[in-house]
């Protein structure tokens, strides 16, 4: 009875200290916009701001640019991606802890046009890197590329 | 005479295919792929899964369709300006790496590093709108856990030397690998200056 009274203390203990860490990590900035023209704006879930020089991009974080706009984004493993106008992208995994070996970054392109250039991620794992389009999934190996996504008329 | 309707053929195959491919650009380009030789003048590998199967492509400036309907064809300067030119006109700056050396089992610099670190402060100054990491390392010489925790104080140092130096506005990051990630390969227990470095990234 004891033990069992123990045991769930220790559980919520658990719970309470280890919550905190995972929101934390998921407020993180994972990287930032460097370069910008026009209008363009990054979303983290119901939150909307403007993307300036400066702003943060979270795990989860979707990159969006209007017509005439264009946007630049560095991320911690060196990665650059740049966007052409009326682009989507969505940052779905990112995880880059090279001492421990967790590295992962797939991203997700709507539309538009993305210019890509694959940081430490894709050189120490490649198989951990991937842009998912609506037809076809791109693999990186160590280089720059340059993907069009055009909207399904 | 069997000559002359020969090249008519010809020429009214040329000129429907003309009309064809004019009628085929007009929809656009389609979702395509393009490999370029990166920043550093490498070209590596892109590969792509398409509802048709697999695509490799491993030369600069080929492209291939997203829906795998099409072979690979090379991509021209002109289309790929028309295409690419907004994009690759936002490219960032290539982000710039150093690497600053201690003496050992503490976080004071050797000399030629604290030459170098004048050097991180130009660079940072730059730069529109720049982001700094810092991560410390450290040789293999003591325990891992000691040295996960020296690596953290050679790069706090560092990230509060540049503070002072001038760069309290901006973004400075630090982490700590310890000595699992080493320069030079050594065994276990060893000292080894190169490996006692912190890392600093300006982008």
């Amino acid at each position: 009875m004891k033990r069992r009274f123990n045991f769930r203390q220790a559980l919520a203990a658990l719970v309470l200290t280890t919550l905190p860490l995972f929101s934390q990590a998921q407020t993180e900035p994972i990287g930032y916009v460097k370069t910008v023209t026009g209008e363009a704006w990054v979303s983290n879930g119901a939150e909307r701001v403007r993307a300036q020089r400066g702003t943060p991009i979270l795990l989860g974080s979707q990159l969006r640019t209007q017509a005439g706009a264009s946007l630049g984004v560095s991320f911690k493993d060196n990665t650059l991606m740049s966007f052409g106008p009326d682009t989507e992208l969505t940052v779905d995994e990112y995880l880059y802890s090279p001492a421990d070996d967790q590295l992962k970054l797939s991203t997700r392109l709507m539309r538009g046009t993305l210019n890509y250039i694959a940081g430490v991620i894709a050189k120490l794992k490649p198989d951990a890197v991937s842009v998912r389009t609506p037809m076809g999934v791109i693999g990186v190996r160590g280089t720059q590329f340059l993907v069009k996504v055009e909207d399904e008329q | 005479m069997n000559f002359t309707s020969k090249t008519l053929l010809l020429a009214a195959t040329l000129t429907l295919l003309a009309v064809l491919g004019g009628c085929a650009s007009k929809k656009g380009t389609g979702s395509y792929v393009v490999l370029l030789r990166d920043p550093d003048g490498n070209a590596g590998k892109v590969i792509v899964q398409t509802p048709q199967g697999e695509q490799t492509l491993t030369e600069v400036f080929k492209g291939t369709a997203l829906d795998g309907k099409r072979e690979p064809f090379f991509v021209m300067q002109d289309q790929l300006q028309r295409d690419f030119g907004a994009a690759l006109a936002a490219m960032p700056l290539p982000p710039e790496r150093f690497l600053l050396y201690f003496e050992s089992g503490g976080a004071v610099l050797t000399a030629q590093s604290k030459a170098d670190l004048e050097r991180v402060l130009q660079r940072t100054r730059a730069r529109p709108s720049p982001d700094i990491s810092v991560v410390g390392h450290t040789d293999t010489a003591g325990l891992a856990e000691a040295n996960k925790a020296l690596g953290l104080r050679r790069a706090t140092a560092m990230a509060e030397q540049l503070r002072q130096l001038g760069l309290q506005n901006t973004t400075i990051s630090v982490e700590s690998h310890g000595e699992g990630n080493l320069l030079v390969r050594t065994p276990d227990n060893t000292a080894e200056a190169l490996n006692r470095r912190v890392e600093i990234t300006i982008r």
